[in-house]
């Protein structure tokens, strides 16, 4: 019972925004015109409502679920990486470049494109925890800032060089990749791929690393005090570059399996109007890093969104109302207050005993 | 009668943390509560300040039942509590943090010299000093405390509860301390005095009670009691005496040449300091704290790195080596601030209990978790550390416990060399008495140790050599038989012996 109570307590918190979420969305439904029970309604069918549009909200949440956990892992460590997006944009750029011009057997070129979407991510990210280490540059400032330095290189790299000219249309992407290097399906005809399988395996593997490894221990002991880290002899510099290259090589991950799961493609800007990092980023803070709530969070975030893209579809209740109710949610995770409540009796309690 | 607590019981589950207590205050009356940790001292005062109800029983001042839900109630009926961790703002004033509450100035305007003047004439009419321009977080803790005390004074305080005032002050700042109590109190304010330090309490109470497992033991009057005798009602039963046999010094375990650390102005914080520690013996450093002692032992650990000087310890050069390194080396170390350096208090007590030793309890790169949770078990049970279990969380252990905890930790490291600095701050007798024997244990197996401490009585009870700092500088160094307080107090002041 009490083991059962302790594995969930990391979701009572973001279970409790959820609701209280819904609730404002409910109002904005209301003010939008429209039927609340209806529009939650078309909102889970766009979700959840058959195969197809299940698949198509995991297979959406997949980047989600790697920039998530990326960013948990930073999180744990203490440092606020917040460069996701470009270590995403760098992982898709990498693996399509890889997709393209490496030479050998399809599978080969896929696994190749994912890892240097892996070591891409984590290279940008490691950058910006060296500028930490060496020049005292805030963290939170340079990956936040090295965020549009990737982003509108990679656009000029499609726009000019890389362009696709093949295609009569005048977009900024790259050539499509061939079919035989995108990653396989996990069900005919439907959106999901292996990626998503990835995902889930990694959650679980990060979730008992942090747990039960050393280097998790440490971690963790490294992210609540630095001091009391140091002082045990765990080495910050060499800690936070091992964590920034984890963190930001997932990110990459995450854009390099959208790129050869999904998108087949670079395409200046999918990665950005997508929000996939943010979400992931989101996930993260919802699941105040745990590694398993951070997969939870994911996918809840990414059904959000393709239930909000259901009821536009299906109501003339805007889009927006999805966002409407994500913007909640962030308030009310920040406010935390049923967690500090649990926390707050079960501290007064073992303060009986230990006065 | 000014204030009175009856029959007083706090149940927090099945555990019962006060037991029908009754006590009693009078106007103008110093009141000791003592006991060892976990006695049930805090949770008195927690319920008399408003932070915690009582299961049963009732509160009277002057004579009229009340009940408080919160500090606030408390602080309306003149009750003000000074915490063993100060609550102020360090980046503001002196004057700011005393008149917080209620602040002079009109509508939405403060008025800053007025509060000034405020805080001016409160210190002429208690006799206590402090700058009210200077900030807070900039001043001793001597004078932090001052501005609690006077923070609490300014809120109409008639009751002034002191959470073990004397923990974080040196010898001096108690003496002041000692003084401003004995004077207030002349003056008609009352006060609970929370402590273990029995010598304090009996310089300065009128009357001591005594608690131990949530009830009370006993409640004697100034001058009808010793130490000994007060000692023995807290822990319940007869203390032993330390049995300390000559020590025999073997090889240098730790040896310092000519480290320097420049200051950010002209005077130096580690003067060219040169001593050494050998295998079975207790070097002790006394001296007031802030007189480099802190970064000395954070130079010899590697935390901080010296700008001349050479470490050297079991023979190898370490200055300049990782923490890592250097613990590889042989180093174990008692930290001197348990919550800065000690600990994670968001980790449970049995990962806070791992530090150090993580690398050792593992296969293949993971952590041996049963092995591990039968060593802190072990040091549990050894210490009686009272802790929920091993997954509590370490912020809910008492900072006595805490201390045990880390303690058991470094002399689990089993190496040859220890830094014990403050090894028994905030913990009470018996566990003190636990630790003192460990220590010396340690250093009879043949471990160099190297204590710093700010209890004098602490340096000269287990020292084989002293050593005194002062402004950087060792200012002298005495053999255990020749040291007495008196000589060690003229060298922490500046002076020099003959």
């Amino acid at each position: 019972m009490n083991k059962w109570m302790k594995m969930l307590s990391p979701l009572v918190q973001p279970a409790a925004a959820v609701l209280v979420g819904l609730l404002v969305g409910a109002v904005a439904i209301v003010i939008a015109g429209g039927e609340v029970l209806e529009t939650y309604k078309e909102m889970w069918n766009g979700a959840f409502g058959g195969f197809y549009f299940l698949t198509n909200t995991l297979s959406r949440a997949t980047p989600i679920i790697l920039v998530g956990l990326g960013a948990a892992f930073a999180f744990r460590a203490g440092f606020f990486n917040l460069g996701a997006p470009g270590q995403m944009i760098f992982g898709a750029l990498a693996a399509s470049l890889v997709g393209l011009y490496m030479p050998g057997p399809g599978w080969l070129v896929s696994i190749a494109a994912l890892l240097a979407g892996v070591i891409a991510g984590g290279l940008w990210s490691v950058m910006a925890g060296y500028f930490d280490a060496r020049f005292a540059v805030n963290l939170l400032i340079s990956t936040l800032l090295l965020n549009y330095i990737a982003d509108l290189l990679a656009g000029y790299l499609v726009a000019y060089p890389l362009k696709d000219t093949s295609g009569s249309a005048a977009m900024a992407q790259s050539a499509m990749l061939d079919k035989s290097v995108w990653l396989p399906k996990l069900f005919s005809g439907m959106p999901l791929h292996i990626g998503f399988v990835f995902a889930v395996v990694l959650a679980v593997i990060i979730y008992v690393l942090l747990k039960r490894s050393v280097i998790g221990y440490e971690v963790r002991m490294l992210g609540g005090n630095p001091l009391f880290a140091l002082y045990g002899g765990i080495n910050r510099g060499t800690m936070m570059l091992g964590a920034m290259f984890f963190s930001g090589g997932l990110a990459g991950l995450g854009g390099a399996v959208e790129i050869l799961g999904s998108q087949y493609r670079y395409i200046d800007g999918a990665l950005t109007t997508a929000d996939y990092a943010w979400t992931g980023i989101m996930a993260a803070l919802l699941a105040r890093s745990h590694p398993l709530g951070t997969l939870a969070a994911a996918l809840f975030l990414a059904a959000l969104q393709t239930g909000g893209q259901g009821v536009e579809r299906n109501t003339e209740v805007p889009l927006e109302v999805g966002a409407i109710i994500q913007a909640a949610l962030i308030l009310f995770i920040s406010a935390r207050f049923t967690y500090d409540f649990l926390k707050r009796r079960k501290g007064s309690k073992s303060h009986g005993t230990a006065v | 009668m000014l204030l009175q607590m009856e029959n007083i019981t706090k149940m927090y589950g099945g555990f019962s943390a006060n037991r029908s207590i009754d006590f009693s205050l009078q106007p103008g009356e110093v009141h000791a509560i003592v006991g060892e940790n976990g006695a049930g001292k805090t949770t008195l005062m927690r319920i008399l300040y408003g932070m915690e109800q009582p299961t049963s029983g009732t509160i009277r001042v002057d004579g009229r039942e009340v009940t408080f839900d919160s500090p606030l109630d408390a602080i309306k009926q003149g009750i003000g509590m000074v915490h063993q961790h100060f609550m102020l703002f360090p980046s503001f004033s002196i004057a700011e943090n005393i008149v917080i509450g209620s602040e002079p100035g009109k509508a939405l305007r403060f008025d800053r010299r007025q509060a000034a003047e405020i805080v001016k004439g409160l210190c002429e009419k208690y006799g206590m000093k402090v700058d009210p321009e200077a900030s807070v977080g900039s001043s001793a803790p001597g004078v932090q405390q001052r501005v609690e005390i006077l923070k609490v004074l300014y809120q109409g305080a008639e009751v002034i509860i002191l959470d073990e005032p004397t923990g974080v002050l040196t010898p001096l700042e108690v003496q002041d301390l000692l003084a401003a109590i004995k004077m207030l109190s002349k003056q008609g304010k009352s006060f609970i005095l929370i402590s273990h330090k029995l010598n304090e309490v009996l310089d300065v109470a009128d009357r001591i009670t005594v608690l131990r497992d949530g009830a009370v033991t006993g409640s004697v009057a100034k001058g009808e009691t010793d130490a000994y005798q007060l000692s023995r009602m807290m822990v319940g039963r007869e203390l032993k005496e330390l049995n300390r046999t000559p020590a025999v010094p073997g090889d240098k375990v730790l040896e310092l040449s000519g480290i320097g650390i420049k200051g950010s102005r002209s005077k130096a914080v580690l003067d060219d300091i040169s001593l050494s520690v050998h295998s079975g013996e207790i070097v002790g450093i006394a001296g007031i704290s802030g007189n480099g002692q802190s970064e000395l032992l954070q130079v010899i650990s590697g935390l901080m790195q010296p700008d001349q000087g050479v470490v050297s310890l079991g023979g190898k050069d370490v200055t300049g080596l990782s923490t890592r390194q250097i613990r590889e080396q042989g180093l174990a170390h008692i930290p001197e601030d348990r919550y800065v350096w000690g600990a994670n208090r968001e980790a449970t007590v049995l990962e806070t209990g791992l530090m150090g030793h993580q690398r050792r309890m593992q296969s293949r790169g993971f952590m041996k978790g049963r092995d591990i949770r039968e060593m802190v078990s072990r040091w549990v049970s050894k210490f009686s550390i009272k802790t929920g279990s091993l997954a509590t969380s370490t912020q809910y252990l008492s900072g006595g416990n805490l201390q045990k905890l880390i303690v058991a930790r470094e002399l689990e490291q089993g190496t040859p060399f220890l830094i014990a600095a403050e090894p028994t701050r905030g913990v009470d007798i018996g566990a003190m008495e636990t630790i003192h024997g460990e220590l010396l244990k340690r250093r009879n197996e043949g471990t160099g140790i190297l204590l710093v401490s700010s209890e004098l009585s602490e340096v000269l009870k287990l020292s084989d050599r002293i050593l005194v700092m002062y402004e950087g500088k060792i200012a002298g160094e005495l053999r255990a038989e020749e040291a007495t307080e008196e000589k060690l107090g003229l060298l922490m002041a500046g002076g020099s012996i003959q």
